[in-house]
């Protein structure tokens, strides 16, 4: 009888398909990732279940920890926002009325802002690189019923998106921990002014139940 | 040591030393483990955390109170939400003005929490008036309350679906009531 002879088949695969593929995934997630913009107030946000998406062009009032308030305005928002402040409430801050032509355009590399409204000449005849290390250590916008100095800025970048006839959004983002006499206060200052409606940046809730 | 063969000819026979052929095969399984290595470490290192807006609109604060009077509501409508540090959250129904710390409920963040209490409370309106959505939630905050709690309860104002529910200050009853517990 013929033997059947069985056919030894080689055991080693062709790995180059799958390399190719695991090479595709890595670069399409590499390229997809996107960063996360640098933040110089760090806040854990608590979760919840909004699903609504945070626009870019909105006003955020940040608070942290402490309960230092920290403003934060869309790029293209914040040379105007200076503007309408110095129009608005020139008399108010004599020291918005010293601002050279230079120092407000240098408004625009300020990410975030969380000084006393009298400190900015000093603070934008600083360059860029300056700034972004000043950035890291701020003590905060005045809150406090007093000196409501928030309500000021969040009115002047309110009046910049009026005019064009947008409503652009305010929003509060605060940590998990802040105390929550600081978002109330905050909130009654803007109400003061005529501001009902609020956003609350939370994260996505991850659990189900 | 190595030494060359500087050794011209000898002919043909000698020169045996073929260019051995090479495989042109690369084994790829290394690539391949460390491609998906990279993988993984990108995947689970990416936060997906998206910021997510929560809207919340406050109501206009009343000028004059002596003229609008507002609408009427029944004490049978109100539960009120008061939220204390650590995470405690008490609760009662009806008026300030009765409240004595007796009447004054402890319960927790959660399904089984705070969120029966409300759900409860909606069906008890619901028998009484015969109408939805007419359960009053007031959500009132000791100074030690955190951020994270008054989000959570606005949370669970939605997916309670309470239409009405407003943040207002606590009465020094209601204050006197939460620290003698």
């Amino acid at each position: 009888m013929p033997k059947v002879k069985i056919p030894k088949k080689s055991v080693v695969v062709d790995m180059t398909a799958m390399c190719d593929v695991s090479f595709l995934l890595l670069a399409f997630f590499i390229l997809t990732a996107k960063f996360r913009p640098t933040e110089s107030v760090m806040v854990d946000t608590p979760t919840s279940r909004a699903t609504e998406q945070v626009k870019e062009d909105i006003i955020t009032i940040t608070v942290n920890k402490e309960g230092g308030a920290y403003l934060t305005l869309f790029s293209t928002r914040r040379v105007p926002t200076l503007n309408s402040l110095i129009e608005r409430y020139g008399e108010k801050y004599p020291s918005l009325r010293t601002l050279t032509k230079d120092q407000i355009n240098n408004f625009g590399n300020v990410e975030t802002f969380g000084f006393n409204i009298n400190q900015l000449p000093s603070l934008l005849s600083k360059s860029k690189d300056e700034l972004i290390q000043i950035e890291k250590n701020m003590p905060g916008i005045p809150i406090d019923s007093v000196d409501s100095q928030i309500g000021d800025w969040v009115n002047a970048a309110r009046s910049t998106g009026l005019e064009a006839g947008i409503e652009v959004p305010i929003a509060i983002k605060g940590d998990k921990s802040t105390n929550v006499v600081a978002v109330k206060d905050i909130i009654e200052a803007l109400r003061k002014r005529e501001i009902y409606r609020f956003n609350l940046i939370t994260s996505l809730e991850g659990r189900v139940d | 040591m190595a030494q060359m063969d500087t050794s011209e000819g000898g002919g043909r026979h000698e020169s045996k030393v073929k260019a051995k052929k090479m495989s042109t095969r690369v084994d790829l399984t290394p690539m391949v483990d460390l491609a998906f290595l990279l993988i993984s470490f990108f995947m689970l290192t990416t936060t997906m955390s998206k910021p997510v807006a929560m809207q919340l609109a406050m109501p206009k604060p009343i000028e004059d109170p002596t003229k609008d009077k507002g609408e009427d509501v029944k004490e049978s409508q109100v539960l009120t939400i008061i939220l204390d540090k650590d995470d405690a959250v008490w609760y009662y129904e009806g008026i300030p003005s009765e409240l004595t710390p007796e009447s004054l409920n402890k319960t927790h963040y959660g399904s089984d929490g705070i969120r029966q209490v409300i759900l409860d409370k909606q069906k008890k309106v619901l028998a009484h008036f015969r109408e939805p959505d007419k359960t009053i939630c007031l959500i009132k905050m000791t100074k030690d309350a955190s951020y994270k709690n008054m989000v959570d309860i606005l949370d669970e104002m939605d997916i309670t679906k309470t239409k009405i529910f407003a943040i207002q200050d606590l009465s020094p009853v209601e204050l006197s009531a939460v620290s003698a517990k």
